[in-house]
Parts: C-alpha cells; structure tokens; sequence
C-alpha cells in the first residue's frame, strides 16, 4: 500500500455531558479551539485546508438536511471545503480515517477532523422512539438502542459463563478511569453492586451497563508527516485503519457472540500497520454498554473468544492490567455523542502516546495505542484506527 | 310480532374455531369503581389484540380443523362490530394475515351486534347459491362500554370461525328464522368510541329484548333442539329466555362465564363447544334491532369443537385499569411522539404482503432464507442473485433474546423481543407474547398475527412469537 504517513499535531474536546446551554455551533467552535491551542508550536486557524464533519444524526437537533454544513461559517474557516461523514456509531473513527486518507492522497495537506453530536436537544423518549421502527415495517418495533446489544449479552452468558458480575466490572473499571478524566460525562466512582442494583433497561442489562446520553464534540488536526516538525516535536502517526461491514439486521447475523465487521476491520488495520494485537499499550473501544467492551477485547485480539468478562473482572484490561482499555472513561463514563465518540477516542489515544494523560498515563513501552467503534444498528459497521508515536 | 323466513341452505360445516384475548378481568374489580359487586369476569384485548387478530386466531383455528389450506378458500365472510378501521382495509388485512388467495370474494358485515348472524347467513347463502365452494365465516368482537355503563361489567371480547363447504363436513347449517324491529338497544353515535347506556333498562328488557329475543326462540324451538346458545347481555337475560324456552342445555353460558359478552361473536362461540355432540344446537344472536336464530344438525363431532373450551380457559389476570389502558380508555396527557415512518407510506405498501404474510427468499444456489425479500436483491450468505419466493415457517426456537424495560408509548414494557431460528433454517427477530418470564433460549415458540402499534390513527399489524410451552395460563 502506498501512502503518505500522516501525523496528528493537535487534539482536543470539550467537557463532555448534557449541555443544555450550548448550541451545535458553540460546542464545535470550542472544540477546534481546544484542537488549535494544543498544538506545540502553534497553530493558525487559517492553515486548515479542509474539514472533514462527524455527525451521526441530525434529526436529534432538527438538522438533518444541513448537519455538518454549519461548521466552517462556526469555526471561522468559512470557503474550505467541508464534507460531512455519516457512518452510524463509527462516524467519527471513520471521519478520522477518511481525514487520514485525504492527507495521505497529498489531495489536502492541514486537515481538521471533527466531531460534534448533540443528543440531549430532543427528549429521551423521542431518541429512544427514533430507533424503535425503522428499516421496513416488518422489523420487530420496540428496538431500542439495548436492543441492539443486550442479545449478545444472552448469548455470551449462555455460551461462556459471562456473568452479570462480569458486564458490572466493565461499568465500576470505566467509571474509575472517567473519575480521573476531567472531560468525562460521569466523574465518580460506583461498585459491582451499583451496577447489578440499577434498574433493569433490557434484559439483561441494567442501568450501568448503558452508556448516557451526552452532548459533544472533539477535533484533531492531521498534517504531513513531513510537516509535522512545523508544529510540534512530539508528533503521533496514524500507523493503520479498517473499515469493515456486516450485514446491519440482528436477524441477518450467523453469530451473537462476536461482532464481525470488528474482527475484519482489526485485521485490515493490523495488516496496515504491521503490528499485531499483542504490540497494542492502550485501546479506547466501543463500550455502548458493557458487554460491546467485552465483546471488542475479543474480536480485537486481545483475549480469547469467551475470555473476555473474566479479563475484565481480573483486571486485565484495567490501567494496571496487561492491556488497559477505555483509559478515558469509554462510552460508559466519559460519554456517547455519537459524531464526537470516535473522535474524542482519538485524543486519549493522542495523549496516551505523548504522555500527557496524568492520572491515567499507563506505560506506552511498545508505543501503539488502538481506537475502535461498532455500530449500526446490529453493528453493520466497524472502523478501527491504530496510532504511534514511533517515528 | 316476528316475521320469519325460513330456508334450508343445507351448507356443511367443516370445521370450527375459537379466538379469545389475553387478559381476564374480574367484574368485582370493574364494579368496585363504580360502587357495585360481581361474581364473574370478562375477557379483554391486550394492547396488542384487536378484532382483527381475534379473528385471525379463530380463522386459523378453524382451517386447521377443518383441513383446509388457506387458498382453497373462495369467500370470507366477518361479522364485527368493531372493525379495526371505520373506514378501510380491514377485510384485506384479514384476508392477506390468513394467506387467502387474491381473488377472494367476501364481506365485512357490522353496524351491530347482530352482524355475526349476517356473516354466518351470508355464507351459507353463497354455499346454497354455488358461488363459493368453501366459505370462511369469521366473528369476532371486542366491545368498548361508556366507563360506568350497565353493562360494562357484561362486555368481554372473543372470536369464533367456521368453514362452510357444500358437502362433506360434520354438521348442516338448517332452518333460519329472523326478525327486524326498529329499536334503538345498544348503540354508539357516528364517530363516538363507547357503548351509550342504556336510556331505561325496563324498557329494554320488556319491549325489546325479550319480545324479540324470546320470539325467534319459540320458532325454533318447534324443532328438537338439544343445546341453546343465547345472547345474554347482562347476566340474567339469558336465563329467562332460556327458561321461557323449557332450554335445558345452555351452552352459551359457560362461554359468557369465561369471557363475557361477545357481542357479534356471541352467538356462534357461545354454540361452539355443543357442536361437539350429535343433535340439534340452537344458535340466537341480537343486536341494532335484529335478532337471528339458526338451527344446526350436528351428525358428528364438528372437527375443532372440543378445543373452544380450553381456548376460552387460557388468559391472564388483569386489573381495571389495564383493561382500560388497553383499550385506550385510560390515555396518558400530553403529546404522543410520531414513529418515524407514516403507515399510510409507500415503504409500507411495498411492505405490505410481506408483513402480513411472511415471505422470504430462498437462494437457489445455497439455500439459505433472505427476508423481507423487498430489502434483500441477495441472499445474506452467499451473495447469489436467484432468489424463489417461499412463505416462512410458522414454527421455530429461540436463539437469543432481550427484555425491554425501557420502552415509551405506544410501546408496553416489559417487552421481551427473541432472535428465531425458524424450522425452515430462517432467521426472525420478533417480538415474544406476555412479559418474558418463560422465554428462554432453545424454547419453543409458534408465529401469530397481533397488533404491533396505532400509529397515526392506523393499526399495524404484523407477527409475534408466541410460547409453545410455558404459556401463562389461568383457568377461569
């Protein structure tokens, strides 16, 4: 494969949550803000030649038609070109990967990546109703998001003994990495017990195992390899992407204890960069609920089919384990606005790399870190993105 | 005072079925709202029950019996009260859920109570004439009482189904008498939702009811009639009748003490279980001013009879107010929140027979089941282009499942939902019947057509899966 290396010079996001008070606009200027001022040796708004958007539905702040077209006027940078990427769950690894591939073309050379997602705007019920009939009448209405999930969690449990203990030692590890992440949605600390103690949402997950609902955005800046001396002298690479797809009805599928389209979009990606699952220090993975996380630590490579609640209810994937995952808080903790997700996973991932995640810092030795979202309705898609700090 | 027509259509009855709802609701807890007592219970649609699905389960029970597959089937005749729309498609939802053939003749018969009677003699008629071969009559009913009414107590919900054929069969359709006043009894205003009261219940019963009523019975019961089904509207009506007919078998009363008053169904369910019995059973079915007796010669066993009983027993305790929420009586305040896709749209014509009769592909190169075929120009594991339409199979075992706890109007939690794998190798996912307690994986479960949502002031309907073994089930 021939391409131009690509670096990233410059991340950030903003304080994840439900921020009634900010519009659209307002949270996506703030996070390029927060891109910009990140950036070592400074960084021009002017200098960006293209934007790519994550926005994954529109419909939930009443813009569908224009979602994403409102960005450069908001930013400032009205006249480049700006293209909205919608790729359900995985919009904003996929705007990462899209972003990645226009600077690796030499088509662009500053690109902003950015991802901005407001959930909160429309009520509860009407996002949970938005999801619950769609597609084609016959489709089983009453499909909320859990839906999607949960019956992977059944399965799981009826084939490997995952228990309920298992899924809660995801939410109670998020949680205590989001309590030491000052851009989480939720900042304390809960027990097993909290989470087999919360109301049931679907069967059978409760409560805890279920990612909020949060407003947010989060930009990263791409350059050149070569350029990015220009901007900093500890600069993070994109080492390699997958995308991959599966078929996006729960009842297309052959398996409920994998995620298929994740599998394929880690083996792209590893091919890529050369590298394999064990050379990996830190993930940022998609936990929408916990057993996604449990699921992803599978299909990713990290723990054997089956192996993965006891992995997570050993530690393993804690900030001390042998493969800390979701450093940031994951979906569970720091948040879900769906455009801004990936992308947000992207800027742990950036600070992990260049050792500025304080509390959380966990020890980069063989120097990669791996983001990855599924999603999709029944996970009909999956994107993973693997960064380095080697040179 | 009654004009009687009298005809032998000689229409033999094939096979019989019987619907009932899921909930069962006491008449002490609907009296204790209104300061009064009861003794018995009615039998009410959940939220996912209506007409429509009453008598698809009767329908389906009754080709069953009577061996008939569905496109055999030349005419469908449905008495009602209650359609699912006033105006619109609900004979052709019928027909398609049932699988009949396009070309099917027939007619919604309502405006009363009294319909049921109208489908039963419009069928046989279309026997007697030749211009049906067989005949599907379908009754069913789901009253909706003004709250507080007199006879709200009395109003139930059920269905009842019998093929007609010109020979063969257990039974004949025999004499018929009738008789047409114009009364007002019970009755609803154009575009109004509930049974009015009664304006003075004497009046009803000593000038209406009983003179009509009573009238079509002494008619036929100058034949030998072994077993009565008589309307009873109140709880006590049927046994005067009844006794001013010296009737001894009141068939009908066991089915009023299960499920209550069913209106258009009335007559025909409340006979069902006595056409299990050689002899004569007398069947009276009233209401809008018309009261309708037929006799019916049983010579043997009616195939499907002797199961009536046990579908009546099944259901599950409710209380008055979710009897009332059911049946949209006890509505939640403030804005209703639009689904995503209109069902008057073209996503739900194209739809249409797919969901209502469950179609799917079968790639000719692999075998495997692609479905709904609208969506799938190629089977999901191959990628082959040559797909047969085939109709799906109606039985199958649960490979995973989810219990929704979190589940806003118009949808009732907790709602279990199941990944299927079909006996035909297809994979559903489907919504579960009851609230998901049983459901477990491997377990078995059979498809049946219920209501899915009212959206925009239209029904949808569609399949749900329901548990083989395991079924709640109450005895009354």
């Amino acid at each position: 494969m021939v391409w131009n290396r690509v670096a990233v010079v410059g991340a950030g996001l903003i304080k994840m949550g439900e921020l009634f008070e900010q519009s659209y606009e307002q949270m996506a200027a703030a996070a390029f803000e927060a891109a910009v001022a990140s950036v070592d040796k400074g960084f021009e708004p002017h200098q960006v030649d293209a934007a790519f958007v994550a926005t994954q539905r529109g419909t939930l702040w009443g813009q569908e038609g224009i979602g994403g077209n409102t960005i450069p006027t908001a930013i400032g940078l009205v006249g480049i070109p700006c293209t909205r990427i919608e790729n359900a769950c995985p919009s904003g690894s996929d705007a990462f990967r899209v972003g990645a591939m226009a600077v690796a073309s030499g088509v662009h050379d500053v690109v902003l990546v950015i991802g901005v997602e407001k959930m909160r705007d429309k009520s509860t019920e009407e996002g949970l109703l938005s999801r619950a009939a769609s597609g084609h009448p016959i489709f089983t209405r009453g499909e909320t998001a859990p839906v999607l999930f949960a019956p992977f969690a059944t399965r799981h449990m009826h084939e490997f003994g995952t228990t309920r203990e298992m899924l809660a030692s995801v939410a109670v590890k998020n949680h205590y990495n989001g309590a030491r992440d000052p851009y989480a949605h939720f900042q304390n600390e809960i027990t097993v017990d909290d989470v087999l103690n919360s109301a049931p949402v679907c069967h059978p997950l409760h409560l805890l195992d279920c990612c909020p609902q949060t407003d947010g955005a989060a930009a990263v800046l791409l350059v050149p390899a070569e350029r990015a001396a220009e901007f900093t002298d500890r600069p993070v690479f994109v080492a390699g992407f997958g995308a991959a797809t599966d078929h996006p009805y729960l009842h297309e599928k052959d398996s409920f204890v994998e995620i298929k389209a994740t599998r394929l979009a880690a083996q792209r990606a590893y091919a890529m960069a050369g590298v394999g699952p064990g050379q990996i220090d830190c993930a940022e993975v998609h936990d929408c609920f916990t057993i996604t996380e449990i699921l992803d630590v599978e299909d990713l490579g990290f723990f054997d089919k089956g192996d993965g609640g006891r992995a997570s209810l050993e530690g393993d994937t804690a900030l001390t384990g042998r493969i800390p995952v979701n450093t940031s808080g994951g979906l569970l903790a720091k948040g879900h606005p769906i455009g801004a997700t990936g992308v947000a996973q992207i800027t742990e991932c950036w600070w992990q790399l260049r050792g500025q995640a304080n509390d959380r810092q966990i020890d980069t030795h063989n120097g990669f870190a791996l983001q990855h979202n599924a999603g999709g309705r029944g996970s009909g898609v999956s994107v993973v993105n693997i960064l380095t700090n080697r040179k | 005072m009654t004009s009687n027509s009298e005809a032998r259509t000689g229409a033999r009855i094939w096979g019989v079925g019987a619907g009932a709802p899921a909930l069962r609701v006491t008449t002490a807890d609907i009296g204790a709202a209104w300061g009064r007592s009861g003794r018995s219970q009615i039998a009410a649609c959940a939220p996912d029950e209506d007409t429509l699905t009453l008598a698809w389960d009767a329908a389906s029970a009754a080709l069953d019996a009577a061996g008939v597959e569905a496109e055999a089937v030349d005419a469908i005749l449905w008495g009602t009260s209650r359609p699912p729309f006033a105006e619109g498609p609900s004979l052709a939802f019928l027909a398609a859920a049932l699988g009949l053939a396009a070309d099917v003749e027939g007619a919604l018969l309502c405006g009363s109570t009294h319909s049921g009677m109208e489908a039963l003699n419009a069928a046989a008629d279309m026997i007697a004439a030749g211009s049906a071969a067989v005949a599907l009559v379908v009754v069913s009913d789901a009253l909706r009482p003004g709250l507080g009414t007199g006879f709200e107590t009395r109003c139930g919900a059920g269905a009842a189904a019998v093929v007609l054929g010109a020979h063969g069969g257990a039974a004949t359709l025999g004499r018929r008498v009738t008789n047409t006043r114009p009364f007002v009894d019970r009755y609803r205003g154009d575009g109004e939702s509930d049974n009015r009261d009664l304006y003075d219940p004497r009046l009803f019963r000593e000038e209406i009811f009983l003179p009509s009523v009573e009238g079509v019975g002494r008619e036929l019961a100058q034949s030998s009639v072994r077993a009565w089904s008589l309307p009873d509207p109140d709880g006590r009506l049927g046994a005067v009748v009844a006794k001013t007919l010296g009737a001894t078998t009141l068939a009908s009363g066991a089915v009023y003490a299960a499920v209550g008053d069913t209106g258009a169904a009335a007559a025909l369910l409340g006979a069902l279980g006595a056409l299990d019995t050689p002899g004569v059973v007398a069947l009276v079915g009233t209401g809008g001013g018309r009261t309708t007796g037929v006799l019916v010669d049983v010579d043997a066993p009616v195939p499907g009879a002797s199961r009536a009983g046990a579908v009546l027993a099944a259901g599950r305790r409710a209380s008055y107010a979710q009897l009332l929420r059911a049946r949209g009586q006890l509505v939640p305040g403030g804005e209703t929140i639009p689904m995503g896709v209109p069902p008057e749209s073209a996503l739900f014509v194209r739809g249409a027979d797919e969901m209502l009769g469950l179609l799917g592909g079968r790639c000719v190169d692999c075998g495997t089941i692609s479905t709904p075929p609208t969506i799938h120009p190629t089977c999901i594991n191959c990628g082959g282009p040559k797909l047969e339409p085939v109709s799906l199979a109606r039985g199958g075992a649960v490979h995973t499942y989810v219990i929704n706890h979190t589940m806003p109007a118009p949808f009732v939690a907790p709602l279990p939902i199941a990944v299927l794998d079909m006996d035909d190798g297809a994979r559903l996912m489907l919504q579960v019947i009851g609230d998901g307690k049983d459901v477990e994986i491997g377990g078995r479960v059979e498809l049946v057509l219920r209501k899915y949502a009212h959206e925009r002031g239209v029904p949808v309907y569609g399949f749900k899966a329901r548990l083989v073994v395991g079924r709640q089930e109450v005895t009354s």
